[in-house]
């Protein structure tokens, strides 16, 4: 017996010793940052995800790196793990990331400016789109390359449309009232369940560009003064809300809308759900892909005098303070960014597309030397995707971005709220807006002091 | 008692070095550290400076802190005594039961089982306005069908609900408690011509109420800081653009400001305040029960 | 030399009432007629429904299509077992299962014996401070825990280990208060004339903690080890503030990570089919565990309550 008990005993505790070794193995795992500075490229936040044209890119750009070992770990960006990195001194080399977070992390003086980057590896800023440099300058520096631009215009399921008697022109957000009418005629209730919504304004998301259809910018270009309790903010907040009131209330309508299947055949557009609604770009390469035979239409938004607008948001690359290896980062994002990879890249995709007889919907990438090769209807495309796809690459022009600002997550979360709160009958877009503006600023205080 | 000379003290205390050394790193110290940094802006990324009570009066000035400190309240309100309601309810039940209790005992305590963001991402999908299971199921009975997920009235009674499936704990609970009720006294009781809610009433509360002011005081703590189900639903990246004011629990916040925007200084100011609000309210609530539960020995009220 | 302990004895009679240790079957209740019984069977058979219902709703979207899982119908008109497979597929699954596996088993283990060091050394040993000591064990019990939380990241952060699976389960090497508190009554109940007689055989003190002690204590080590590996397994709060490398994710971080991933307004691709199969699996350890260790679960229930 004491002989059995002890043979455990020590069974036990090796068992133990083992499990913590190997515990402390895979835990101590640090991630991204490595030392070898002339070796590696440690990136975060761009795990390719199966996506070709990303993989495709990541090609090009490592062998623009070679010989320079790239390490990519899966995920994207994870904001807590970034900010152990900076608070450890552990920083990975890049970081792959929305470009909201460009102006928080450069007023957290966490970034190096790509001053010098941009100079040596003769990066051309004027290929970016504007709307896609601002919210990675900061204090007139650049802080980020940016890629990816998305391109919100109005998705139209004609079918329904035609079937309520609402044309195009109709649809145009210049027109409110004639918009809201158009809306009503496509709505269908049963009770008190919706069973069709005519126009779903995508709130709270879209609450910028609705400020913006009415004339006002949330944020200063400096990206230091909120806006949000401008009157013409609260007007676009009253109407667009308006319209889901108006639509069976806010229960009712995102109870149903949550009920889509949004990315797969069955959709809200193939099961003619919805009229009307405004959505970023890739909505189309989805259609396309799931659903080709659906009838769509794309409307640009315009604003209170008959301009496009297209509210634009995408991803940037950044190099965090203390990065070991930053030249062969500032290489490689000027390789993923380059106009030639874009279209290689691009070029691969629509033969893939071709063989599988998917319509082609564009690539948009920020870059707009690439976007005009690539956004062009390919040859025999049926004209209501050409014609997408004029649409969307025409309104790109048109584009604006929140800028970059010290506090932006508090800045979204302020406004996000706001609007939640109207939508939920608790507030009036007044009493909301006022609060957020003053979260807002007090935010932005809090961290520019 | 020994004193410090003897080598049984010393071979207890080198068995309580473990037992000491985590208390001091992961509780003691923790408590300290955790009230100084609650006068300190330290944000981790940053040289941390004090700021006096500038925290604590930030959290009275938050909009947020406050509304979070309400819901939490509400919500435990509401939780609180049906948890307790439905437990002794079901534990009655099983008690008179000779079959079938062990089955029935299983069945209420698999809930219990079940991972907590499981429950969450479940009540997602099953309380989704009239789409989802519950409202298709009240729509058998013509009962009017709650927006669960966004209606701000029924967002806490829903929490409540879906905290509520795990009763089986407090059932079980519940259940050795009446079973250890003497039986003389059911008898005596039922010589006296007693009905069956008397003696509920006159025999067996008084006699768990130990274990009812137990789980009362244990819930109502839980409640206050119950995080998991509520924050897979209502704070995971797909729904935090419809999550509302009424689903922020105080924890919940915390954990925002603590670890999303770095203000840790805030979070420990805030995580103060609630263990004072909990001494508080556990100091009250032993108070009250004094006039209420009943100790074998002591005399009846 | 045996030693005279566990072999003579007998099992130990802890100062645990025997009604505590699950349902009764009181003699004067036999007598209640099945009539009588009956309204209440229904009644909790009714409930019951009510309760298990959830699970077979999950079992039943787990295995639909997309575009069914919220038909809400109990039986699918198209089993998709694929769910199943792809699952495995889409995410590190098996890793999360593995790293849920070995942390939660590793923190149970080290808190069973560390909590049990520590209860023995309170219910047996006679030490000036030991009352001042318990309380602040007991303390500890009532302690919120977000009042510790932030000083317990940063303490971590410090060490450099923010960023690992290690604080999930290394403050376990140390013990937990309450498993000390519900340990030590059961090591109070062992009649102190059994460690007399190991002491008389010559064990030193630790000896006859790991040869008598312990397994007398082994329900209450069982359910230790029970309650910890459930609290462990289902866990959120502490691997969503440690854990930030993906493959490091245990399971319930996985699935609220699943969560935002396949959620169409988070850009995801709303196949929530797969995340259904995601819960069920998450669940089904639990299950297996629950179904061999029932009664001790039961146990350390109202173990921790009567006593309160």
């Amino acid at each position: 017996m004491k002989g059995r008990w002890k043979a455990i005993a020590v069974l036990a505790v090796a068992a133990a010793v083992v499990a913590v070794v190997a515990g402390t193995a895979a835990g101590a795992h640090r991630g991204v940052s490595s030392k070898s500075a002339g070796g590696t490229l440690n990136i975060m936040g761009f795990g390719t995800n199966g996506d070709d044209v990303a993989k495709n890119r990541t090609a090009i750009a490592e062998k623009a790196v070679a010989p320079v070992k790239v390490n990519l770990p899966n995920g994207g960006f994870n904001e807590q793990q970034f900010l152990t990195d900076l608070a450890s001194k552990q920083v990975p080399d890049l970081v792959y990331w929305d470009r909201s977070y460009v102006g928080t992390y450069a007023a957290k003086g966490a970034l190096m400016p790509l001053t010098s980057c941009i100079k040596s590896q003769h990066i051309d800023l004027s290929q970016y789109r504007q709307a896609a440099l601002g919210p990675v300058t900061y204090k007139g520096v650049v802080y980020g390359i940016p890629e990816f631009f998305d391109v919100r215009t109005i998705i139209v399921d004609t079918n329904v449309a035609d079937q309520s008697g609402v044309t195009g022109k109709m649809l145009n957000t210049q027109n409110l009232n004639t918009l809201k009418a158009a809306a009503l005629k496509m709505y269908k209730h049963n009770g008190g369940q919706v069973t069709r919504i005519g126009f779903d304004p995508k709130l709270p998301e879209f609450f910028p560009l609705w400020a913006k259809i009415f004339g006002v910018d949330i944020l200063s270009k400096n990206g230091l003064v909120p806006h949000l309790n401008d009157p013409r903010a609260i007007a676009a907040l009253t109407y667009a809300n308006s319209l889901i009131q108006a639509q069976g209330g806010y229960n009712a309508f995102l109870a149903f809308r949550n009920t889509w299947d949004f990315f797969g055949g069955d959709n809200q557009v193939a099961k003619n759900q919805v009229g009307a609604w405004p959505m970023e770009e890739w909505y189309y390469n989805v259609l396309a892909s799931v659903s080709p035979n659906v009838h769509v239409a794309a409307i640009p938004v315009r604003n209170h005098i008959g301009g496009i607008v297209n509210y634009s948001t995408g991803s940037a690359w950044s190099i965090p303070k203390g990065a070991a290896n930053t030249a062969a980062a500032c290489k490689w994002m000027k390789a993923m960014t380059a106009t030639k990879t874009w279209v290689t890249v691009a070029n691969i995709r629509k033969a893939k597309y071709a063989q599988n007889h998917q319509y082609w919907t564009g690539l948009f990438t920020a870059n707009s030397k690439a976007d005009a090769i690539i956004n062009k209807p390919t040859s025999g495309e049926p004209k209501q995707w050409a014609s997408i796809l004029n649409t969307v690459e025409h309104a790109e022009k048109y584009s604006f971005a929140i800028p970059a600002s010290p506090a932006s997550a508090e800045f979204t979360t302020a406004w996000t709220n706001a609007v939640n709160r109207v939508l939920q009958g608790q507030q009036s877009p007044k009493q909301a807006l006022d609060q957020a503006q003053k979260e807002a600023v007090a935010a932005i205080k809090a961290a520019t002091k | 008692m020994s004193g410090f000379r003897e080598r049984d003290t010393w071979w207890a205390y080198a068995f309580l070095i473990p037992w000491i050394f985590g208390f001091i790193v992961f509780t003691a110290g923790p408590m300290v550290w955790g009230a100084v940094l609650s006068f300190t802006n330290y944000s981790v990324v940053a040289p941390s400076h004090s700021v006096g009570l500038a925290n604590y009066r930030q959290i009275a000035n938050d909009p947020y802190a406050l509304l979070s400190l309400k819901n939490s309240f509400e919500m435990t309100a509401i939780y609180v005594p049906l948890e307790m309601g439905l437990a002794l309810l079901f534990a009655s039940m099983l008690a008179r039961l000779t079959r079938f209790d062990g089955f029935f005992r299983t069945v209420f305590y698999l809930p219990v089982m079940t991972p907590t963001v499981a429950i969450g991402g479940m009540y997602l999908l099953m309380f989704n306005g009239p789409y989802g299971l519950v409202d298709q199921f009240l729509g058998i009975f013509h009962i009017p069908q709650p927006y669960w997920l966004t209606d701000p009235n029924w967002i806490k009674p829903g929490i409540a609900a879906m905290l509520v499936w795990q009763v089986g704990a407090n059932t079980v609970l519940y259940l050795a408690a009446i079973k250890n009720v003497p039986q003389q006294l059911y008898e005596s009781a039922a010589i006296d011509g007693a009905s069956a809610w008397r003696r509920f009433k006159d025999v067996t509360l008084p006699m768990i109420s130990p274990t009812l002011f137990f789980t009362f005081i244990i819930l109502t703590v839980y409640g206050l800081q119950v995080f998991d189900q509520i924050y897979t639903a209502f704070y995971n990246p797909s729904n935090a653009k419809i999550s509302s004011d009424t689903s922020l629990m105080y924890v919940i916040y915390l954990f925002q400001q603590a670890f999303e925007y770095l203000h840790m200084g805030f979070a420990s100011a805030m995580a103060w305040l609630l263990f004072g609000i909990i001494l508080v309210i556990t100091g009250i609530q032993i108070l009250v029960s004094k006039r209420f539960v009943y100790y074998e020995g002591e005399q009846t009220r | 030399m045996t030693s005279v302990s566990a072999e003579r004895a007998g099992p130990p009679s802890p100062d645990i009432p025997p009604a505590a240790l699950g349902p009764q079957r009181p003699g004067w209740r036999r007598g209640l007629p099945f009539a009588k019984q009956l309204p209440f069977i229904v009644l909790l058979a009714g409930f019951s429904v009510l309760f298990i219902y959830p699970f077979l709703w999950l079992v039943s979207a787990s295995l639909k299509s997309r575009a069914d899982v919220f038909n809400n119908k109990l039986i699918p008109s198209t089993f998709v077992f694929h769910n199943y497979v792809k699952i495995w597929n889409v995410a590190p699954f098996l890793r999360w299962f593995g790293n849920s596996m070995y942390i939660s088993i590793l923190a149970a283990v080290l808190v069973t014996f560390a909590s049990a060091l520590t209860a023995f050394t309170f219910a047996y040993f006679r030490f000036p401070l030991r009352n001042f000591l318990f309380g602040c064990v007991l303390a500890t019990m009532m302690l919120p825990s977000v009042v510790t939380m932030i000083p317990v990241y940063l303490v971590w952060h410090h060490v450099g280990l923010s960023n690992s699976q290690i604080p999930l389960w290394a403050p376990n090497l140390f013990g937990s208060a309450f498993y000390i508190f519900l340990q030590r009554q059961f090591f109070m109940g062992i009649p102190r004339t059994y460690f007399e007689a190991a002491r008389m055989d010559g064990d030193n003190y630790f000896t006859m903690f790991w040869r008598i002690a312990v397994p007398l204590a082994k329900p209450a080590l069982i359910v230790t080890f029970l309650f910890e590996f459930k609290a462990k397994w289902n866990d959120l709060m502490t691997p969503l503030i440690y854990l930030h490398h993906y493959n490091q994710y245990t399971i319930p971080l996985g699935l609220y990570d699943l969560l935002g991933v396949y959620s169409p307004s988070a850009g995801g691709s709303g196949d929530y089919e797969w995340l259904m199969a995601a819960f069920v699996l998450a669940t089904i350890p639990l299950l297996i565990i629950f179904a061999f260790g029932q009664r001790y679960f039961v146990r350390g229930i109202t173990l921790q309550g009567y006593k309160g």
